[in-house]
């Protein structure tokens, strides 16, 4: 009687692990479609898992999420071997510039003179008012590199993460955003 | 000396009206509705004729031709309306259709009808032709309201299909649609300003792109997006497009957009 009563629970169990591993049939008409689009397609909508929690929360994420996300995010931020976190202001607007690498202009403004500008993201110009402490410059690596350690699926996306940026790369930049001889803050007062 | 500092003055305003006067210049450049407006102009001054409309009449000309295999026009093809109407067939696409018993948009119609009626391999269909056929046909739609509204099961699951891709992230670029589309419609990348469905994304399309000398498909559209984001677009006529088109086009219905004229002419 009571290795009956063991074995319907087991089942049970069984039955449950098996029904919860699957996908949802929405999920998997989803996947579906994605496959019709072809093979490259089908690799280049791959997702990490914060990518797909991204999606499933519609870039929204509940409060209750936002801690492990921006731990897990924070981890994956690289500093340079030298641990210099400004870099060549003169590399990095080259970067800042270059759709292939950082693209920063489709968002943002940078340099004053720079008339094709998006603004989408914050403006730059001036970026450097804030000084060059460390925390300023440690805050603004870490914002290029990862942008998703401090705000979870925001537009801005993770360079340094996914290799668009090495981490010299990153320091660069963050030297033409705060360098004052760098164009962006050309009409700061010195 | 007053005379010579009388001089430096003068000039110092004139090269001050001039650097103001090229500066409003440029800026009105940089407005792309304004240079699309400009460049139709021009087209329309120096050829008499836009590039879309010569589209169009290409497709016209392959859509009355008896063609294929069969030789049969396709004055036959269904496109939701009845068999050969044309007028505002462009506004209720994509729709579900019984005889493929699948949920088409106009460039896969077309396809459809090429194959069905026509009687043409998939493989031996030219792009270009497909493309002015959508040229001719999107023509009988120009200015009309857009009417996409999912009603059969199938429609209703496109649409939901289509949502799920728009938000769907991935890539190195971190990307999906609605992140551009959505959160921050109305302001510009680059030059560019984006529209949210909402706010009629998609209404131009078939188009002209002066920049790319190209007629562009919503399809060629939703690739290039891909594309610019750093992910391989999806081929031509697969369930991606269907999804995304049926997705965004019901979404500019609910905001009541119309279609611009078609085909459309832009950067």
């Amino acid at each position: 009687m009571k290795g009956k009563r063991l074995l319907f629970w087991f089942v049970v169990a069984v039955l449950l692990g098996v029904a919860l591993s699957q996908q949802s049939p929405f999920q998997q008409r989803v996947n579906q479609a994605i496959q019709s689009g072809g093979p490259e397609f089908q690799r280049s909508m791959q997702q990490d898992p914060d990518q797909a929690l991204c999606s499933q929360y519609r870039d929204r994420l509940p409060a209750e999420l936002v801690p492990a996300f921006l731990e897990r995010q924070r981890k994956l931020i690289k500093y340079p071997a030298d641990g210099k976190l400004m870099g060549d202001w003169k590399k990095g607007e080259e970067l800042f510039t270059n759709p292939r690498k950082g693209n920063c202009y489709a968002c943002h403004t940078g340099d004053p003179r720079e008339a094709g500008a998006g603004n989408m993201g914050p403006g730059l110009v001036g970026y450097g008012a804030r000084g060059t402490s460390e925390a300023v410059v440690k805050y603004t690596y870490d914002k290029i590199y990862n942008a998703w350690a401090s705000m979870p699926c925001s537009l801005m996306y993770r360079a340094g993460y996914h290799g668009i940026l090495s981490p010299e790369d990153t320091a660069h930049i963050v030297a033409f955003l705060l360098d004052p001889a760098s164009p962006v803050n050309a009409n700061l007062k010195r | 000396m007053r005379r010579n500092r009388l001089y430096r003055v003068l000039g110092l305003a004139l090269l001050g009206f001039a650097l103001g006067v090229a500066l409003t210049q440029s800026q009105q450049e940089l407005d792309p509705y304004k240079e699309a407006e400009r460049q139709r102009e021009l087209f329309r001054q120096t050829a008499g004729i836009l590039p879309g409309e010569l589209y169009a009449a290409q497709g016209e000309e392959l859509f009355y031709a008896k063609r294929g295999p069969r030789q049969v026009s396709l004055e036959a093809c269904d496109f939701g309306l009845g068999p050969g109407k044309l007028e505002g067939a462009l506004t209720q696409l994509p729709r579900y259709f019984a005889d493929t018993r699948r949920v088409e948009d106009l460039e896969t119609r077309i396809v459809s009808c090429m194959v069905r009626l026509q009687g043409f391999r998939l493989e031996d269909i030219k792009r270009d032709e497909v493309k002015a056929l959508v040229a001719y046909v999107a023509s009988k739609s120009s200015e009309m309201p857009i009417n996409v509204v999912p009603r059969t099961s199938q429609e209703v699951a496109m649409y939901n299909l289509g949502r799920e891709l728009w938000y769907h992230r991935a890539g190195d670029r971190d990307m999906n649609c609605a992140i551009c589309h959505e959160s921050y419609a109305g302001r510009k990348v680059r030059l560019s300003p984006v529209r949210s469905p909402r706010q009629g994304l998609s209404n131009e399309w078939p188009a002209y792109r002066f920049e790319a000398d190209k007629l562009y498909t919503l399809q060629d559209r939703i690739a290039f997006c891909y594309e610019s984001i750093g992910i391989r677009p999806p081929v031509y006529y697969s369930e991606p497009y269907i999804a995304l088109s049926m997705y965004m086009l019901a979404e500019a219905t609910k905001g009541k957009n119309r279609f611009t004229e078609m085909p459309g002419f832009t950067r």
